[in-house]
């Protein structure tokens, strides 16, 4: 393969009525992602073409869209991979779209941030000012920590069904990180994010269609952290879910150990004598 | 009522229209004799136990069609404040029909 064929959804909402598909016929090498593909069009063809990217390794999220009718990050596809010499590419769908390539993931973000996606810990006192580290087992890390490395790429919500035909439900990013922080032994929060949880537009929608676990360039499986979810909001329903041990802090050591003594300066401070 | 609660009903009405209708296959439709006879039918028709499961098959089974189509209908983006006259609507819809339903039985018993 001597070239690879673009097809770019473009989309200006100052200019353009509606979106149309335009194509680049760019020079390929060994290794490229569709990333790499976008970034020479906008380097030698098109310095209008709008996406977002930024760390280039999978780990920002920020370079989610449709790839080939399916949701992917661009900088982790290779085009290789595609097995194909023609790649579409459009922008997440189930999002407004900003500019060609670009989705407002704002929508994403409001109801990440209604579930209070952060430790809210029992003993305020201890949290605002603590003592110690908080004591976790790696049995107890393990419980949760796959569903932590969500990057929030929002390739869940693109993929999701129930997204694409109720934009009032939560979705799966939103729904899985409401679990991975209620599964932290650290936190006291669960029945708050269950009120946030359990509404006519909540869990309870989600048809275990399993999209968002397929999407997931991260492994999260969100799909799979729902389930828990549902088995956690109806096991504290039906009062049947163990409460929570509180998390305690490290001890304090027996013998602390000595401070490092602060090395002499070695170049002269002003104002001293030699 | 909260919307886990519903839900449990769900998978409660689930596993009782599988348990209540197998039963009501099993004996009407496979078991030997005659089960779909004058005599046989008036005879299930009055008796107290299969009056009883009748019931708990239109119970179950309302129930469980009326919550999934309730889901059904809340996946149209309903916005919060019509979710109530969704709500109604079905629940006294729901009523005039089981009280429909329910007659049937209750006159042959």
């Amino acid at each position: 393969m001597e070239n690879v064929t673009y097809r770019v959804q473009r989309y200006d909402p100052d200019k353009d009525q509606k979106p149309h598909i335009q194509e680049f016929v760019i020079p390929f090498r060994h290794g490229m992602t569709v990333l790499d593909g976008l970034i020479y069009i906008k380097e030698n063809v098109d310095n209008t073409l709008s996406f977002r990217s930024s760390c280039r390794m999978g780990i920002c999220g920020s370079c989610g869209m449709l790839i080939n009718n399916l949701p992917m990050l661009a900088c982790h596809t290779p085009i290789e991979e595609l097995k194909k010499d023609t790649i579409t590419v459009k922008p997440l769908p189930n999002f407004p779209i900003v500019k060609d390539l670009v989705a407002d993931l704002s929508t994403l973000f409001s109801k990440h941030k209604s579930i209070k996606p952060y430790i809210i810990p029992q003993d305020t006192a201890e949290a605002e000012k603590p003592t110690a580290e908080f004591v976790q087992a790696q049995g107890q890390l393990e419980e949760f920590v796959q569903f932590a490395y969500c990057v929030k790429c929002g390739l869940c919500m693109a993929a999701c069904p129930t997204v694409a035909t109720d934009k009032h439900f939560l979705g799966p990013q939103p729904l899985a990180q409401s679990y991975r922080y209620s599964a932290d032994r650290r936190d006291s929060g669960a029945k708050e994010r269950f009120k946030v949880t359990d509404t006519p537009h909540g869990i309870w929608l989600c048809h275990l269609a399993g999209a968002c676990s397929e999407a997931c360039p991260k492994g999260v499986d969100p799909a799979l952290a729902m389930q828990l979810l549902k088995r956690a909001m109806i096991s504290d329903s039906l009062h049947l879910r163990k409460k929570p041990v509180p998390p305690s802090v490290a001890p304090t050591p027996a013998e602390k150990k000595p401070r490092i003594a602060v090395p002499e300066f070695t170049i002269k401070q002003p104002g001293t004598k030699s | 009522m909260r919307e886990v609660h519903l839900k449990i009903l769900q998978y409660i009405t689930a596993i009782g229209i599988f348990f209540f209708v197998g039963v009501h296959l099993l004996v009407s439709h496979f078991s030997s004799g005659d089960p779909e006879s004058w005599t046989s039918v008036v005879s299930r028709a009055t008796s107290s136990g299969w009056f009883a499961l009748y019931i708990f098959i239109l119970v179950f089974g309302f129930y469980h069609t009326l919550n999934g189509l309730r889901t059904i209908i809340l996946e149209f983006s309903i916005p919060q404040r019509a979710i109530k006259a969704v709500d109604w609507t079905l629940m006294i819809g729901g009523l005039a029909v089981f009280g429909y339903a329910i007659y049937i039985p209750i006159k042959a018993f």
